[in-house]
C-alpha cells in the first residue's frame, strides 16, 4: 500500500502548516515550499523557511511536488495532495447523517475543520489535478463547502473536483450558487440504490432518505450541476436494478454517468459481507447489471461498472468497466501473475477477502 | 397526478403506440386508450405512467424536471456556422443519368470560381466565429479545380484549431495532384456506388474504360487511405433496382458497412429523363427488402451491416440530442450553422435550394459572397421551421423524433406552409418511424440482433419497448 502519512520529527511550530516538497533545485520554489536538501539514510531532510523537515520513508522520487500537512507536535505529517497519484481524496469530515449498510468508512462524532488546510494546499496543487473531496458526509458543513469550491475554482481555473454528497442537503437556495460553479470543474457523486423508495431507506438507514434525494436532484438539474449516480451493486437492490435503470432513463436523463459498483470489505461493508455480497461472476448473477446498462446506454446515457475485476465480467461489457480502485488501496491476487489483462484491470481492494469473494477469478 | 399529453397512433398489428412530447413511448390497447380519454384512469394506468415518464406529481418535482429536461434536448439549438458546402466547379466529367446537382460540360467556360470569387470565399471563412470547421467540396466535379480547393484547404488548416475536408469526387480521373489532395489525413472522400457494377455503368460510367477506371480508383484509394477515409451511397432507381444481396456484397467488398440508400431525387435534368410518377410506396417496399436482407446477414455473425439512416432514425427515437444530420432535426433553421456556396458566388440554405433555383422552380438563393447573407428571406423561411405548433404534428407520435425540411415541401408542394401530412417529408418519415417501433417491438431474435448493434450495446432488452396491458 501506498503510504497517506509520513513519520515526521516534531516541528518547533504553532500553528499547522501546509507546504509542498520540492527537489533540490527546483527552479520556481516559492514560500511555501521546503526544498530537498539531502537524505539522511532512511530520513529524508527539507529545508521549510529555515526549519529542518525531515520525512521518515520518503524518497524524494516518491514525493516530489507532493502536499502535506504537519499539525504542531504531531509526529507524522499527511500527505494531502500526491503528485503522482491520479488518486486524491481530501477527508471534509467524518459525521454523517445516513448509516449505509456497505458504508467503507463508518462515521463518527468527532469533526475538525479542515478547509482552511484545503485551501492552502488547493493553491500548492500540481497542475490539472482531479481532487476528491469525501466524508463523512461534506454537505454538512455545506456553507464552508461552497465558500473552499468558489474559492478554489477561481484560484486555480485548472483543477477539478469530484465531491460524494448524500444529497440529503442541498436546497431551492442553493440553486444559485450551484449555478454559478461550471459544469465541467464540479462532479456531484451521489449515491441511489433503488427505485423503491423504502429500500433504498434501509439500505441508507434514513427514513425519508430516498424522498429528500429526488427533491435534491431536481435541485442539482436546475443548477446545471454535473452528476455522477452510484450505485453499489449488493443482494438486497440487484433485483431492482432494470426498475432502477427506467428511473434514471426517465428522472434523470441530465446525469454525466450512471457507475454500478461493486462492495468493498471494510467498514460496515466487512461487517454486513456475508448478507450485501453479490458474487456477480457467478452464472445469471450478471444479468440484471447487463441489462440495466443496455437499457441506460442504448438510451444515451453513459454506464460505468466500478471496482470490478475485469475476469468476473462477461467479455461484452469489460469496455464498461476502467480501472477504479485507489492505488493506495488496490492489490491483485496471486491469480492475477499470469493475468494479460492486468494492466487495464480494477485488481481487488487490499481488503478483498480472498475466501469470500467472486468465485470467477481467473486469467484472462 | 398530471398526465403529459399523449399522442397515440394504431400499430401494423393491432396494438396501439402512445407517445409524449419528450419522446417517452408505449404500447397499449383500445381499452387503455379509453380510459385515458374519458379521465378514468386506473391505479395501476397511473402507476405504470409514472414509472414510465408520463406524468409528475407538481411542476418543479424530479419528474417534471426530468420530463423537461429530455423535452428540452430534444431540440436542436443552431451554434455557430461550422460546416460550409463549397461548389468551385459545375463541371463535370461524367453526365450521370440523374444527376439532380445540375452539371456542366467539362470543357465549358464560366461555371467556375473565379479568382475574385475564391479571395471572397476566403474573407468570408476568415470571418467566421467558430474555430472548427468543416468544408465539403461539391460540384461537379470538385477536384476538376484540385488548384482551388487546395487553397483553401490551405487557408483553413492556418486559420482555424480544427478543420475537416470532405470531396464529393467520382474518383474517375484521378492524377499526382488529386492524389496528393485526397491522402491528406484531414480530408475524406465520398462517393458513389450504385449498388453493382452493372448498375454503376448503367447509371454512371457507361462505357467500359470509365466503369474500370472508377473501380480501380476505389480499389487504390482503399489501399491508400483505408476504409475509414472513405464513405459511398448508392443512388437507386426504383424502376430497375439492383438486387439487394448484391448491393450488400459489393460494399462489404469495399469493406464499407454502414450502407445510406437513396432513391434517384425524380427533379432538376433527372426529371426530364424520369417520368415523376409517385414512387414512394416501390420506393418503401425495396428499402423493406434491404433492410430485412440486412438483418438476416447480421444474424449470421461476421460483419454486420447498417442502413445510415434507419439507424439514425432509431437513435432519433431512443435518445436525446441526435441533431447532426442536418436533414432530419427540429427546429431546422436554415442558413444557421451551414450554408451551400455555389459556383457563382450565390449562397443556398441546402443543397437542394441550390437545385431548385438552377432549373427556375423558385429562387432560394440567400445572398451572395460579395454582398452577405439576405437574413429577410431566411427569416420568412425560418417562421415554419419547427414542427412544434403545427396542427398535423401535434397530433402525432413521431413528431419529438421528426423534423422538418422546408427546401422539401418547397420543392414537392409548392408551398412551406399546407398540411404537413400530405407531404413527401411526413410519408417519408411515417414510414421510417412505423418501421422504427416494428422493429423495437418485435420478438425475432435476429431483429434483436440488429437493433442491438445500431444501438450500440451487446443486447438490446426487451423492457426498452415498454408495454402497458
Amino acid at each position: 500500500m501506498i503510504p497517506l502519512r509520513f513519520k515526521v520529527d516534531p516541528l518547533p511550530v504553532d500553528e499547522p502548516i501546509v507546504t509542498r516538497l520540492r527537489a533540490a533545485d527546483a527552479p520556481d520554489a516559492g514560500p511555501f515550499d521546503a526544498v530537498f536538501l539531502g537524505a539522511d539514510g532512511p530520513v529524508s531532510e527539507f529545508d521549510l523557511a529555515g526549519f529542518p523537515l525531515r520525512l521518515h520513508d520518503a524518497p524524494i522520487e516518491d514525493v516530489e511536488d507532493d502536499v502535506i500537512l504537519v499539525l504542531p507536535g504531531q509526529a507524522s505529517a499527511h500527505r494531502l495532495i500526491r503528485a503522482a497519484s491520479p488518486h486524491n481524496t481530501l477527508l471534509v469530515t467524518e459525521r454523517c447523517d445516513q448509516l449505509c449498510l456497505m458504508c467503507s468508512q463508518p462515521p463518527k462524532r468527532h469533526h475538525v475543520d479542515m478547509f482552511p488546510h484545503f485551501r492552502e494546499a488547493v493553491r500548492l496543487a500540481p497542475r490539472d489535478v482531479y481532487i476528491g473531496l469525501s466524508g463523512g458526509e461534506p454537505t454538512l458543513f455545506k456553507e464552508d463547502l461552497f465558500r473552499f469550491l468558489l474559492d478554489a475554482i477561481e484560484a486555480r481555473p485548472d483543477v477539478r473536483f469530484h465531491i460524494l454528497t448524500n444529497g440529503q442537503h442541498f436546497e431551492e437556495s442553493d440553486v444559485e450558487t450551484l449555478a454559478s460553479i461550471p459544469h465541467d470543474r464540479v462532479l456531484w457523486g451521489i449515491p441511489l440504490y433503488s427505485h423503491v423508495p423504502a429500500r433504498h431507506d434501509e439500505i441508507v438507514v434514513k427514513p425519508g432518505a430516498f424522498d429528500r434525494l429526488m427533491r435534491s436532484f431536481a435541485i442539482l438539474a436546475r443548477a446545471g450541476a454535473a452528476i455522477e449516480l452510484r450505485t453499489v451493486v449488493m443482494k438486497p437492490n440487484a433485483p431492482d436494478l432494470v426498475a432502477l435503470a427506467r428511473l434514471v432513463t426517465t428522472r434523470l436523463p441530465f446525469i454525466s454517468v450512471w457507475a454500478l459498483m461493486q462492495l468493498e470489505n471494510i467498514g460496515y461493508g466487512r461487517k454486513n459481507w456475508n448478507d450485501l455480497f453479490l458474487d456477480t461472476s457467478a452464472p445469471d448473477a450478471f444479468a440484471p447489471i447487463a441489462e440495466a446498462t443496455d437499457l441506460v446506454r442504448a438510451r444515451g446515457i453513459q454506464a460505468l461498472l466500478y471496482n470490478f475485476p475485469l475476469c468476473t465480467v462477461p467479455a461484452a461489457y469489460r469496455s464498461l468497466a476502467p480501472r477504479t480502485i485507489s492505488d493506495w488501496k488496490q492489490r491483485y491476487l496471486d491469480a492475477c501473475t499470469t493475468c494479460s489483462a492486468r494492466g487495464a484491470c480494477s485488481g481487488f481492494f487490499e481488503w478483498y477477502p480472498d475466501d469470500r469473494g467472486f468465485s470467477g477469478v481467473a486469467p484472462l | 397526478m398530471n398526465v403529459w399529453p399523449l399522442k397515440f397512433r394504431p400499430t401494423h398489428d393491432g396494438a396501439i403506440l402512445f407517445a409524449d412530447d419528450a419522446g417517452g413511448f408505449f404500447r397499449s390497447d383500445g381499452a387503455f386508450l379509453d380510459r385515458y380519454a374519458l379521465g378514468a384512469l386506473t391505479g395501476s394506468d397511473r402507476e405504470f405512467l409514472s414509472a414510465n415518464g408520463h406524468a409528475f406529481e407538481t411542476e418543479g418535482d424530479l419528474d417534471h424536471t426530468g420530463f423537461a429536461y429530455r423535452w428540452a434536448s430534444r431540440q436542436a439549438a443552431a451554434g455557430d456556422l461550422a460546416y460550409v458546402i463549397l461548389v468551385p466547379t459545375l463541371r463535370c466529367n461524367l453526365a450521370c443519368s440523374y444527376c439532380q446537382v445540375s452539371r456542366a460540360d467539362e470543357r465549358a467556360r464560366g461555371h467556375d470560381w473565379t479568382e475574385e470569387t475564391l479571395k471572397a470565399v476566403i474573407a468570408f471563412l476568415d470571418g467566421l466565429k467558430t474555430e472548427s470547421i468543416k468544408v465539403e467540396f461539391q460540384g461537379g466535379e470538385p477536384l476538376l479545380r484540385v488548384d482551388l480547393l487546395e487553397r483553401v484547404r490551405a487557408f483553413c488548416r492556418r486559420r482555424f484549431k480544427s478543420a475537416e475536408f470532405v470531396v464529393c469526387t467520382n474518383l474517375q480521373r484521378l492524377g499526382a495532384a488529386e492524389w496528393a489532395f485526397i491522402d491528406a489525413p484531414d480530408t475524406f472522400v465520398s462517393t458513389s456506388i450504385d449498388g453493382n457494377v452493372a448498375t454503376h455503368r448503367a447509371q454512371r460510367t457507361i462505357t467500359d474504360d470509365k466503369t474500370e477506371e472508377f473501380f480501380s480508383n476505389l480499389d487504390l484509394a482503399l489501399e491508400r487511405l483505408g476504409p475509414g477515409r472513405i464513405s459511398a451511397l448508392p443512388t437507386i432507381d426504383v424502376e430497375a433496382p439492383p438486387p439487394a444481396a448484391s448491393v450488400l456484397d459489393t460494399y462489404a467488398r469495399y469493406g464499407i458497412r454502414s450502407i445510406y440508400l437513396r432513391p434517384i431525387n425524380y427533379q432538376g435534368f433527372a426529371r426530364k429523363r424520369h417520368a415523376a410518377l409517385n414512387v414512394m410506396d416501390r420506393w418503401n417496399a425495396i428499402y423493406r427488402e434491404f433492410v430485412d436482407l440486412m438483418i438476416e446477414r447480421n444474424a449470421e455473425g461476421g460483419e454486420t451491416f447498417e442502413e445510415y439512416y434507419l439507424v439514425h432514425c432509431l437513435r432519433r427515437v431512443l435518445r436525446t440530442g441526435q441533431d447532426g444530420h442536418v436533414d432530419l432535426r427540429n427546429p431546422n433553421f436554415l442558413g444557421r450553422d451551414y450554408l451551400v456556396l455555389d459556383h457563382d458566388g450565390r449562397f443556398y440554405p441546402t443543397d437542394e435550394a441550390r437545385m431548385m433555383t438552377r432549373i427556375g422552380q423558385i429562387d432560394l438563393s440567400v445572398g451572395d459572397i460579395f454582398s452577405g447573407l439576405d437574413t429577410s428571406k431566411l427569416d420568412a423561411l425560418n417562421a415554419h421551421a419547427t414542427n412544434l405548433f403545427d396542427p398535423d404534428c401535434l397530433h402525432c407520435p413521431y413528431q419529438a423524433f421528426c423534423g422538418v425540411d422546408l427546401v422539401d415541401d418547397i420543392a414537392r408542394e409548392g408551398r412551406i406552409d399546407g398540411p404537413k401530412i400530405h407531404t413527401d417529408f411526413c410519408r417519408r418519415h411515417t414510414f421510417m418511424f412505423d418501421l422504427v417501433f416494428e422493429l423495437l417491438y418485435s420478438r425475432d431474435p435476429k431483429v434483436r440482433r440488429s437493433l442491438a448493434i445500431w444501438a450500440g450495446v451487446p443486447d438490446l432488452p426487451y423492457s426498452i419497448a415498454p408495454e402497458h396491458a
